[in-house]
């Protein structure tokens, strides 16, 4: 795999990876009555 | 007489037994640790780092001698140590040996200082706009590819050394540490010197990257920011589940994910003993050792080594460009939250670069410049705690996938 494909789906698996912990933050919050994230629902 | 004064004081002695280019990177070391030591008593420079650091370098660069078999070096360190009998033996003279061989070549050092982190790190901010807070961080982290790329297309570097500088871009001091160690422990004292140098300098140089992306009016954005009550258990619950997910994903990086994510479950278990210890104890006496250790490692063959000019680049390249990536990030979600009727300042975007907390106060101290009442620092706070997950992430791929890079 050249440099480019390397840099571009790594940063891309980052991202996924990431996008799901924040994921389960909110879930967990949303579980044990927390108010997180109301305002960043989408 | 002359050979007998020598003798009598080789710290002077020696420069005149060596190469004329070693002696000279020497005396500019000598300088340079004067410059490093003063600029962190002055506070221009961290100066928990910098005035250990500086000192090191000095006594480091002065302190050489003529030893038994004939060569000239010191009695603090030997970093290139790989025998086990000849380490054995150097840990009962170097007196920095055996802190250097026990807690900086294995990481553990990291480790400590990460532990402090977690300690301080309060979960209830990210928990404030948890997707803007990591979005941010993701576009935080685009100095780290960039100079990845750069590191290996342009500067011809093997992707692992590219990688374990790349990771300066993720700003975060243990990381960078602990990723050169793994991927390049042939460099990992030069990367380790210019990743806390720079992180001292983000301080000064990331105001100016601010200014120059974010128009004055919405530095100043006031930003309506609610944090959530949430209880210790929730929270405790989270850092449990958060850590699992991470070590079973990056399993390379679980020394540094679980010191992390144990200072944090300390802090929430509220065991007050540990509390101190990871906040005052450990985290001190790492970073005291870190800084100490990064400067005697400044001998005159580290600066002489050409790479490090390279390295030197392509850390500067990837902090300012993370810094540029977090604000691009800080502009989408403003743009974002505009739509809703919400405003967020988009100078909370330079916080997703995770120098906790350094760049969450700079972005705090830019949005209060220009507005007195405006408190943007529990998000920004949340964009930096988020940054230090993408960086544990990143380095976790890099560790577990450069391997993949060819040609």
């Amino acid at each position: 795999m050249n440099i480019f494909t390397y840099a571009l789906m790594s940063y891309g698996l980052m991202a996924v990876i990431a996008l799901a912990v924040t994921a389960v933050i909110v879930g967990i919050s949303k579980v044990t009555g927390g108010s997180a994230a109301k305002e960043d629902d989408a | 007489m002359g050979e007998f004064l020598l003798q009598l004081f080789p710290g002077i002695g020696t420069f005149f037994e060596m190469e004329t280019s070693v002696a000279i990177a020497r005396v500019v070391l000598i300088f340079a640790g004067f410059a490093l030591a003063y600029l962190g008593f002055k506070g221009t420079l961290e100066p928990l780092i910098m005035v250990p650091m500086g000192l090191g370098m000095i006594a480091v660069n002065c302190g050489m001698l003529f030893l038994a078999d004939g060569e000239i070096g010191n009695i603090i360190i030997s970093p290139l140590i790989s025998d086990n009998d000849a380490l054995m033996t150097i840990m009962q003279i170097n007196f920095l040996q055996p802190i250097y061989n026990l807690t900086f070549s294995n990481g553990l050092i990291a480790c400590l200082v990460f532990m402090g982190i977690g300690a301080r790190c309060e979960v209830s901010f990210m928990l404030a706009k948890p997707w803007s807070s990591m979005i941010i961080a993701i576009f935080a982290e685009l100095g780290t590819f960039v100079a990845l790329v750069l590191g290996v297309a342009a500067f011809g570097l093997p992707p692992e050394h590219a990688a374990a500088v790349a990771t300066i871009g993720g700003a975060d001091g243990p990381m960078v540490l602990f990723a050169s160690l793994m991927l390049a422990p042939e460099l990992f004292v030069p990367i380790g010197i210019i990743a806390y140098l720079y992180l001292s300098l983000c301080y000064g140089g990331y105001p100016y990257i601010i200014k120059l992306m974010i128009p004055k009016k919405y530095r100043g954005l006031d930003m309506i920011v609610e944090v959530p009550e949430v209880s210790q258990k929730s929270k405790f619950l989270f850092i449990a589940v958060i850590c699992t997910i991470l070590c079973l994903l990056l399993a390379v990086a679980a020394p540094l994910i679980l010191s992390f994510f144990l200072g944090m479950a300390v802090k929430e278990a509220n065991i007050e003993k540990y509390i101190t210890l990871c906040e005052d104890g450990l985290s001190y006496f790492a970073t005291f050792f870190l800084g100490l250790l990064l400067g005697v490692l400044c001998e005159a063959s580290t600066i002489l080594n050409p790479t490090v000019v390279v390295l030197l680049v392509l850390g500067i390249l990837a902090l300012a460009i993370s810094a540029v990536g977090g604000i691009i990030g800080g502009w989408l979600m403003y743009l974002w939250h505009k739509r809703k009727g919400e405003d967020f300042n988009p100078t909370i975007g330079v916080a997703g670069v995770s120098c906790v907390p350094t760049t969450a106060k700079l972005a705090q101290h830019a949005a209060q410049d220009e507005n007195p009442f405006a408190v943007i620092l529990p998000v920004a706070m949340g964009a930096n705690i988020s940054g230090v997950i993408t960086s544990a992430i990143v380095a976790g791929i890099f560790v577990a996938t450069i391997s993949m890079v060819t040609g």
